[in-house]
């Protein structure tokens, strides 16, 4: 009876654990975006305050409401940013879907002589850090005065989602039968209708999803829009949350919700395609 | 067909590899030129001057160049170790709960939606010295009575950065890792378990391996872009204070942009290419053997 008893102790207390160990992990994960909502919330003088005034006094919108209306906090366009980054992450995503969409059907769909080294060419490219390739980029853009345009923002997030598209709609596509497509061969399709009405609806999730994650990556990047953006004609979002720390005074209130203006949309995207994005990525690890 | 000579998956590629030739192979190249070059943006004509390798021999024997490299291999071993280690804990913790799996699962993407630019601001205002959460904490729970300056000593400094990329990163190997727990048969577990293997021998001969891959892949896709946590630092510390936190990349950004030296920042640039290729090839290689070997055993 004695050792039932300590039995049931210790696996109690096991469970005990395991509930305090995920309630931190969890605590850890969510407090310090909670933390930023909560002061684009708050005045600047309750932000300032010492000794720290722990519960919200006085809680307004006044930092969002003065963000977008007329000139923008501080004089920040924060309305042409977000319109200049949204240009640039979108036209760059669809443009990368389609080249992506390409090169994922021929790597699933096709055998070729050196595909692996392809494949890894195409993964090697990503590798290069933004600073280092901004660099280059720089020098010749300024050359061909593109600089400080959508255009070469746009040209710059295509070539840069196009390797992850693929590898993701590479792996969305194998998840498809092969079968499938070579019945509706069988029965009078040309391949590209068989492409079109078999394969692509079936892959389609997958490919929302690649499509999403090329979005964020655009709409998250810094190293590069900070060199090749100059002014308000192509500055994107992350570039002009710097303008605020670039001040004197940093306006605390105001940098908090332009950081809640970012992370929403990136955080509805997220939601929506993470079941597809972990099985794209992992569809290859057991099956090769 | 128009292009009687090229295949199927050739046309099918083409595109990519125009775009990818075009924005990346080409300007590295160009990179690479002008990294044997003294060139400096404010005077132009200098592009065409070949010095050889004097650029990569003064990086190579300059202390500011080894102290930053060093840096960078420091924060890099220490977050990825620690990221691959707490992202196993937090995947195993997240299995076990028998309930509301999907909202912690949920929760665990958090961090990931958040731009490196938005990590960095984030841990600049939590760690900020006088009004920053950290110290907020601590001084009201009576630890310190003084304010501790997190992002003001260079060491604390450097130790602030790691814990916002430790923070953002985790999540990649949480995720990835939990995909494999739940994709794993659970059989072989309990005929381990049946065998008489203890929990930790269970978890390292068996759940271990098949969780490899997936460890690998998580590995990849972080290796493809470690720079990152050039967003981070840039934002957070800007290299400072006195160059207590510089690393490759922002060294790279500094010379190029602030100093004007481009030839000498893309010899910098092209060593820290060199590198995260490198690093590149190696998880890839990784992932390769770690899938085969799942291959022989299921």
């Amino acid at each position: 009876m004695d050792q039932n008893n300590a039995h049931r102790l210790k696996r109690r207390g096991l469970k005990v654990l395991h509930l305090v160990g995920l309630f931190l992990a969890m605590l850890v994960i969510c407090l310090p975006g909670l933390w930023i909502v909560l002061n684009s919330l708050r005045p600047t003088v309750e932000i300032m305050a010492k000794p720290p005034v722990w519960i919200p006094q006085d809680i307004s919108l006044d930092a969002y409401r003065s963000m977008f209306g007329g000139a923008g906090q501080g004089g920040i366009p924060v309305w042409e940013y977000f319109r200049n980054s949204l240009i640039i992450s979108i036209t760059s995503t669809v443009i990368a879907l389609i080249i992506g969409m390409a090169g994922g059907y021929a790597f699933a769909r096709y055998k070729f002589k050196g595909k692996s080294a392809v494949f890894l060419g195409f993964m090697l490219t990503r590798a290069v850090p933004g600073i280092a390739l901004s660099l280059p980029l720089f020098m010749i853009f300024a050359r061909l005065g593109i600089i400080d345009t959508h255009f070469s923002m746009i040209l710059i997030y295509v070539a840069l989602n196009v390797p992850f598209t693929i590898w993701l709609i590479d792996g969305f596509f194998r998840q498809v039968p092969k079968d499938l497509a070579e019945a509706a061969q069988i029965d009078g399709c040309t391949r590209w209708q068989a492409f079109w009405q078999v394969e692509f609806p079936l892959a389609g999730p997958g490919i929302a999803s690649a499509g999403i994650f090329a979005f964020l990556t655009s709409w998250n990047e810094y190293a590069l829009a900070s060199q090749i953006t100059r002014s308000v004609n192509s500055k994107t979002l992350p570039v002009g949350l710097l303008d605020y720390t670039s001040e004197f005074t940093i306006d605390w209130r105001g940098m908090c919700a332009l950081a809640v203006v970012m992370i929403v949309p990136a955080l509805t995207l997220t939601f929506i395609i993470q079941k597809h994005l972990v099985s794209g990525l992992t569809f290859g690890a057991v099956k090769g | 067909m128009k292009f009687p000579k090229l295949s199927a998956p050739t046309l099918l590629l083409l595109p990519a590899i125009i775009v990818l030739a075009a924005v990346i192979v080409l300007p590295l190249l160009f990179s690479l030129y002008s990294s044997f070059t003294p060139f400096r943006l404010t005077k132009p004509e200098t592009i065409w001057i070949l010095i050889g390798f004097r650029n990569y021999m003064s990086a190579l024997t300059s202390l500011e160049f080894w102290t930053a490299f060093g840096r960078t291999v420091l924060l890099l071993t220490i977050a990825l170790n620690a990221e691959m280690f707490l992202g196993l804990g937090l995947a195993m913790l997240v299995n076990k709960a028998t309930r509301g799996q999907r909202l912690l699962r949920t929760l665990m993407m958090f961090p990931m939606m958040f731009s490196p630019v938005l990590v960095g601001f984030q841990f600049k205002f939590l760690f900020n010295d006088n009004i920053g959460f950290v110290n907020n904490v601590l001084q009201s729970l009576g630890i310190t009575t003084s304010a501790i300056p997190w992002l003001i000593d260079g060491n604390l400094a450097l130790f602030s950065i790691i814990v916002a990329e430790i923070w953002s990163s985790t999540s990649v190997f949480a995720i990835l890792i939990l995909a494999g727990l739940l994709a794993m048969p659970q059989e072989p577990v309990e005929a381990a378990r049946v065998d008489g293997c203890t929990p930790w021998q269970t978890f390292r001969y068996v759940t271990w391996p098949y969780l490899m891959p997936f460890a690998m892949i998580a590995m990849t896709i972080r290796s493809l872009d470690v720079a990152r946590a050039y967003d981070i630092v840039k934002i957070m510390t800007d290299g400072g204070p006195a160059k207590r936190t510089e690393l490759l990349w922002t060294l790279v950004g500094r010379t190029a942009y602030s100093d004007a030296r481009m030839g000498m920042a893309n010899a910098m640039a092209y060593i820290s290419i060199l590198l995260s290729i490198l690093f590149t090839v190696y998880f890839f290689r990784k992932l390769a053997a770690a899938r085969q070997q799942i291959g022989a055993e299921w």
